[in-house]
């Protein structure tokens, strides 16, 4: 598979301190990653670099070899980079319907009449169509998540930035955002997935990258990543590493 | 006519009402309060449109509508256009004076960008104060009226027309896909920008169209007054159309716009109470943010809706 993400010597500072320090990661289209490491290991700041909301300090970021680094969010979008946010950023005094529809609707070529069709056929697969006309306000943490979901379901993106998407869900609707997840991945989406559920991480992932205090410590298959000493003592300190 | 919320069968209801006031007798006085509180429901609904729909605040509506005003009479004056293109010609400029604030602004939130449109309304004002040459200053500037025999019935229809004009424009543009935008953008712009929607642009053009509004109101209002000051731009006048929209609700553009006519008709039915009628729309308006945030209107709609 060619390389699709391209991220060279990428760096980012925030004032004195060092959230990333020359990170270098090629994801090929259709792989599913996930982005491991304790917190504040500069994994969130990534994401919100790849996302264009924050600017690197140094390096670049290339997207089927054109460079992306510096873009707007919107612009990202169009592009077909699709993210989810820790907090879950779904607008809450908008129905769930109308939530779908934003994304769709920044597509100028694209009815109203068309989009809300999608949306709805969209929510169906996620089982959220009895709470389509419902505010956003009214869904638990899990929906809210699965709306997330939907939301970037409605851009049909090529790459997937999900930040923390199992946090505070049920496991039987953990399940459910597991196998959207592979139905993405199977679609053609490449999917960059951060979590601090192991479980979730190592059953999806075929590839697992490490991060600590803002370099990639590790990467490789789950297997060789779970057993690596230096990713032991990124997570457990030093004598358990030994 | 099924469809409709009772409160909406009210508005419809007012607005018949409000075709055939002129007819059953009402006094030039009341036709001319009513007149302004028309203009006064453009800027309610204007101001609406921005801080209710896109979360945006701005204290610079009375300004904007002075500035709509100052273009529209001098365009006339100095470059000799009639009243149509002279109107059009303070529409824009509001609009555009509108763009290049929401574009300077647009990392603003909160207070920082409250005080900033306090400070650009304050400049204009002054400026408008400053250039007696032009703007003849505090003495105030002669507007011709809209036609030659125009009279208070005709003004009255006009401002009618003018103020249910744009809040239907409003809402056409706020049931589009720009009014989806804007209210995403209101709940949070990470989360709009994340789905492909243009935050900039369309938080700037936001601002436009709010300005571009109350240039409107303030072009017509000049041309009815027929004597314009500065005063039209103060804080003063700027707590009355927040008064206005907030007593009347300013998450929706229909309440704000009715929160501004009984506004202006309250103020002339205390106005034995002289300078304690603002200090009581004030503390309404406070109680109103505190215990009941979507307005007169919005509370009332909330509740008839309770009650199907």
């Amino acid at each position: 598979m060619p390389t699709q993400l391209d991220i060279s010597n990428l760096s980012k500072n925030f004032g004195g301190l060092r959230a990333l320090g020359g990170i270098d990661l090629a994801v090929d289209t259709g792989e599913l990653v996930g982005l491991i490491g304790p917190n504040g290991s500069g994994k969130t700041t990534l994401l919100n670099i790849i996302g264009g909301y924050y600017d690197a300090s140094g390096g670049s970021i290339t997207l089927d070899g054109h460079r992306i680094d510096g873009m707007a969010p919107s612009r990202l979008a169009r592009l077909g980079i699709g993210r989810s946010f820790q907090v879950t950023k779904v607008f809450k005094r908008l129905t769930v319907l109308e939530n779908m529809l934003v994304g769709a609707l920044a597509d100028w070529g694209l009815s109203r009449r068309a989009a809300e069709a999608k949306a709805r056929a969209v929510l169906e697969t996620l089982t959220l169509t009895r709470l389509a006309d419902q505010p956003a306000s009214s869904l638990s943490g899990g929906q809210a998540k699965l709306l997330e979901f939907g939301r970037i379901m409605m851009l049909d993106p090529r790459i997937v930035l999900l930040d923390e998407p199992f946090g505070g869900v049920h496991p039987e609707l953990k399940r459910f955002m597991y196998d959207t997840i592979r139905t993405w991945n199977a679609a053609g989406a490449t999917i960059i997935l951060i979590s601090h559920d192991m479980g979730s991480i190592f059953g999806l992932c075929r590839r697992v990258v490490t991060l600590s205090s803002g370099s990639i410590i590790a990467d490789g298959d789950p297997e060789a990543v779970r057993n690596d000493p230096a990713v032991l003592e990124a997570y457990l300190g030093d004598h358990h590493a030994a | 006519m099924s469809g409709l919320t009772l409160l909406q069968k009210g508005i419809l209801a007012v607005l018949v009402l409000a075709l055939v006031l002129p007819y059953v007798g009402l006094q030039d006085y009341w036709l001319y309060t009513l007149t302004i509180g028309l203009y006064y429901a453009m800027l309610a609904s204007s101001w609406s449109l921005l801080v209710g729909y896109v979360g945006r605040i701005s204290f610079a509506q009375a300004a904007m509508s002075g500035l709509g005003a100052y273009v529209a009479v001098l365009t006339g004056q100095l470059l000799d256009l009639p009243v149509l293109p002279a109107l059009a010609a303070g529409v824009a400029v509001a609009g555009l004076f509108g763009l290049f604030i929401g574009w300077l602004t647009l990392r603003l939130h909160g207070a920082y960008l409250g005080l900033t449109t306090i400070a650009f309304g304050e400049i204009l004002r002054i400026a408008v104060t400053a250039e007696y040459d032009i703007t003849q200053g505090s003495r105030g500037l002669t507007a011709p009226p809209l036609w030659q025999g125009a009279g208070p019935v005709a003004y009255y229809y006009v401002f009618l027309a003018a103020a249910v004009g744009s809040v239907l424009l409003m809402l056409a543009l706020l049931r589009s896909r720009v009014g989806l935008f804007f209210q995403a953008i209101r709940e949070d712009e990470d989360g709009t920008a994340s789905l492909g929607v243009n935050v900039t642009l369309w938080k700037a053009l936001a601002f436009a169209a709010s300005t571009a509004f109350a240039g409107l109101a303030g072009g017509l209002y000049a041309h009815f007054v027929q004597l314009i000051t500065p005063s039209m731009m103060s804080l003063q006048e700027m707590g009355y159309i927040l008064a206005m929209a907030v007593i009347g609700g300013f998450s929706n553009v229909v309440h704000a716009a009715l929160g501004g006519v009984i506004l202006q008709g309250l103020l002339q039915v205390l106005r034995e109470l002289g300078e304690w009628r603002l200090a009581i729309f004030g503390a309404v308006a406070i109680l109103m943010l505190r215990f009941a945030p979507n307005g007169l209107f919005g509370s009332l709609d909330a509740f008839l809706r309770r009650r199907r």
